[in-house]
């Protein structure tokens, strides 16, 4: 690039200066006259959180394999004297997250438990690091949120070293249940597949031509809740053909520009089934932009945010189904359980409810 | 042999380096040309306007990036602060829609002029190297703006959901901007003393300074620009997604931007921009990426056609700088 030149007669130096000044003073200008959209009515139930409906466990799912403070080869202990360290995988950008981390520390809060977080930004060192962090900093249980469910041997080595239970939450680790960590506590992925393909053969009629809005290649909720559709699809309704199947990377505008692009080749689509809320939204944009009405397209969304919920209200969302990421009172439950010596769940399935037209109106209280 | 015959393996080499130049100043339009005629071939319903209106509506934001792109890079240097920069207009734009969609688009173009500004400050007068200097800001001006605005903010303004979706003459605003700022940036470039210095300080920045050029208030004046440019993207983005996502708008976008600068024949060593070749570029890749999604293929093969892309440009460009 750039070749180095003589730098200013002034110095780098003050060059330097007049930037950080310019910086913090763009910084400051542009926080201090702000006036978004509608100020005076900005409502709390943007802001996520975790006020809705609490995680239900699932029994049946949910698997006999118990584990105790004795097997996992801790002593018992009362959680409210200890510190607990929760380990965010992405940024707070998102509802799912917002209210995820939200919850944990309404839970911590309530129960009078000190509580420290980190966030690791979608990025997998990072992640690994924070946790080594926590631990550093003093906690003595982990609730972690792993971005990927691989890598973890160093992080769990150095927790079975200091005697530190470890709860996972949203999306497993690899390693042996009870030896590794305590529990897992999520949704079951594969199952919000297949009870999307039940919504999208019961708006359908069980004929069509439907496409897929994957999630970002190489995840395990887009391959879960792809493998989980199609098999539901093919057992179920064989005169629905997928004829579509497109990255937009859990992405509103992913889904907005891929589904473009889909009503160009293909206008007579029937259904789409987009792996998460927010490209399902992009996608109702894109049909929107093209002149359909709500409901010529059946679309099937997965993970119940208050913004696509209010599009089956108005009628361009068919159904949503739920992943609940409010996992507090679960994951504090089952440290407390745990640390009291009982037995605890090695793999606690949560059970996820679906919005349709039936109760999206009076459940909309629950969307996060 | 007479003293008049050229050696063959010369005259073989003059006709190689003509053919190279050639395709590096044209095959962009070779490329655009061989896509349309696949597309028109095997791609249902490809031949309607319709069509030819999303895709150029999803071309424009990255395009408008790559027009800033092209004259940072004619000057020798390169931007990768632009996807940031669109974050900051996005968030911007959440900030101060109360007053309305005109002043909110202007405060968040002067943000973005300003972070561009800052940008140049850093690389003319600071003397650090571009790619560090905007690396610095790609990094902190996306974490600003997810402070400003920590989470996706949907947008109901009617003017600002218009300007993404509304159409003059049957051509979307998004598009007639995107041609106006083509026009006024191939302007500058061609019948400006402005243009005429960047493009200098690009071919031989010493010669630039000892000739008594204004080398770094004309860099300043570049990156500021570039910056601005990000940000009328961002804006265009936000109106057409109606929605401030400051955490994913922009991600990437400065590859996508600097593909279209390579590919449509600006060298990277600087001292040369084809504006006309830049557009071509980023229509080319536009276009890959609708062909393998119209035929639904597999993102990963969207990955490697457009580095096979990259490589065929950056192979044909690659002794530019002694032309």
């Amino acid at each position: 690039m750039n070749e180095q030149h003589p730098t200013s007669p002034r110095g780098p130096r003050r060059a330097l200066l007049a930037t950080a000044a310019v910086c913090a003073a763009l910084t400051l200008a542009a926080t201090g006259c702000t006036r978004g959209e509608d100020d005076a009515a900005s409502s709390a139930a943007d802001e996520g959180g975790g006020e809705g409906r609490a995680q239900v466990l699932d029994e049946a799912a949910s698997g006999d394999e118990t584990c105790s403070a004795a097997d996992h080869g801790v002593e018992a202990f009362d959680l409210t004297d200890k510190t607990v360290g929760f380990s965010q995988s992405e940024a707070e950008s998102n509802p799912f997250r917002i209210t995820e981390t939200q919850s944990i520390k309404d839970e911590a809060e309530e129960r009078g438990v000190d509580l420290i977080t980190s966030n690791a930004q979608s990025d997998f060192a990072q992640q690994i690091s924070d946790v080594q962090d926590l631990m550093s900093q003093g906690a003595e249980v982990l609730i972690i949120a792993p971005l990927n469910s691989d890598g973890w041997k160093p992080v769990l080595d150095a927790a079975e070293s200091a005697s530190v239970p470890i709860i996972t939450i949203d999306r497993p680790i690899n390693g042996t249940a009870c030896a590794d960590f305590v529990t897992f506590i999520g949704s079951d992925f594969v199952e919000q597949g297949r009870r999307a393909a039940d919504q999208m053969i019961d708006t359908l009629g069980g004929e069509g031509e439907v496409a897929i809005l994957l999630g970002a290649p190489g995840n395990n909720v887009t391959t879960d809740r792809t493998d989980g559709f199609v098999e539901r699809l093919e057992a179920e309704a064989p005169d629905i053909e997928i004829v579509f199947e497109q990255s937009g990377d859990f992405t509103r505008e992913g889904g907005q520009s891929v589904t473009e692009q889909l009503i160009q080749t293909e206008p007579d689509i029937d259904g789409i089934y987009a792996q998460n809320d927010e490209m399902g939204i992009g996608a109702v944009t894109a049909l929107n932009g093209a002149g359909k009405a709500p409901g010529d397209v059946a679309i099937v969304t997965v993970d119940g945010t208050e913004a696509a919920v209010e599009h089956i209200v108005d009628g361009w969302i068919s159904a949503v189904i739920e992943s609940n990421p409010r996992f507090g009172p679960l994951a504090f439950e089952a440290a407390e359980t745990f640390g009291a010596g009982e037995e605890v769940g090695t793999n606690l399935i949560i059970t996820d409810r679906e919005y349709d037209t039936s109760n999206a109106e009076e459940e909309l209280g629950n969307a996060y | 042999m007479s003293p008049h015959t050229v050696p063959r393996s010369i005259r073989d080499r003059v006709d190689r380096d003509r053919f190279l130049r050639w395709s590096r100043d044209y095959g962009v339009y070779v490329g655009v040309a061989l896509i349309v005629l696949f597309n028109l071939a095997f791609t249902p319903n490809f031949l309607s306007l319709e069509n030819f209106r999303t895709q150029a509506v999803q071309v424009a934001p990255v395009l408008i990036v790559a027009l800033g792109m092209a004259l940072v890079i004619a000057t020798g240097g390169i931007d990768l602060s632009v996807g940031s920069v669109m974050a900051l207009s996005a968030a911007m734009i959440s900030l101060y829609l109360g007053y309305g969609p005109i002043v909110a688009v202007l405060i968040a173009v002067v943000v973005g002029a300003t972070a561009g500004a800052v940008n140049g400050v850093l690389v003319s007068f600071a003397g650090i190297q571009a790619i560090i200097a905007t690396l610095a800001m790609m990094i902190g001006g996306r974490g600003v703006a997810l402070v400003l605005l920590p989470q996706l903010d949907g947008i109901r303004n009617p003017g600002l959901r218009s300007l993404g979706s509304g159409s003059f003459l049957g051509v979307p605003y998004l598009v007639w901007i995107a041609a106006l700022l083509v026009v006024l940036v191939a302007f500058l470039v061609r019948r400006t003393v402005f243009g005429r210095r960047l493009v200098a300080i690009g071919g031989n920045r010493r010669a630039a300074e000892l000739s008594g050029l204004p080398v770094r208030r004309v860099l300043l004046g570049v990156y500021a620009l570039c910056g601005a440019l990000a940000a009328v993207a961002g804006a265009l983005v936000t109106a057409r997604l109606q929605a401030a996502d400051p955490n994913s708008v922009g991600v990437l976008i400065e590859l996508s931007a600097i593909t279209a600068v390579v590919v449509g024949g600006t060298p990277l060593t600087g001292g040369r921009v084809r504006i006309a070749g830049t557009v071509a570029g980023a229509v080319l890749m536009q276009l890959l990426v609708a062909t393998l999604i119209k035929h639904d293929l597999p993102p990963s093969w969207t990955q490697m056609a457009q580095t096979a892309v990259i490589i065929a440009a950056v192979y044909l460009a690659r002794d530019r700088g002694r032309t």
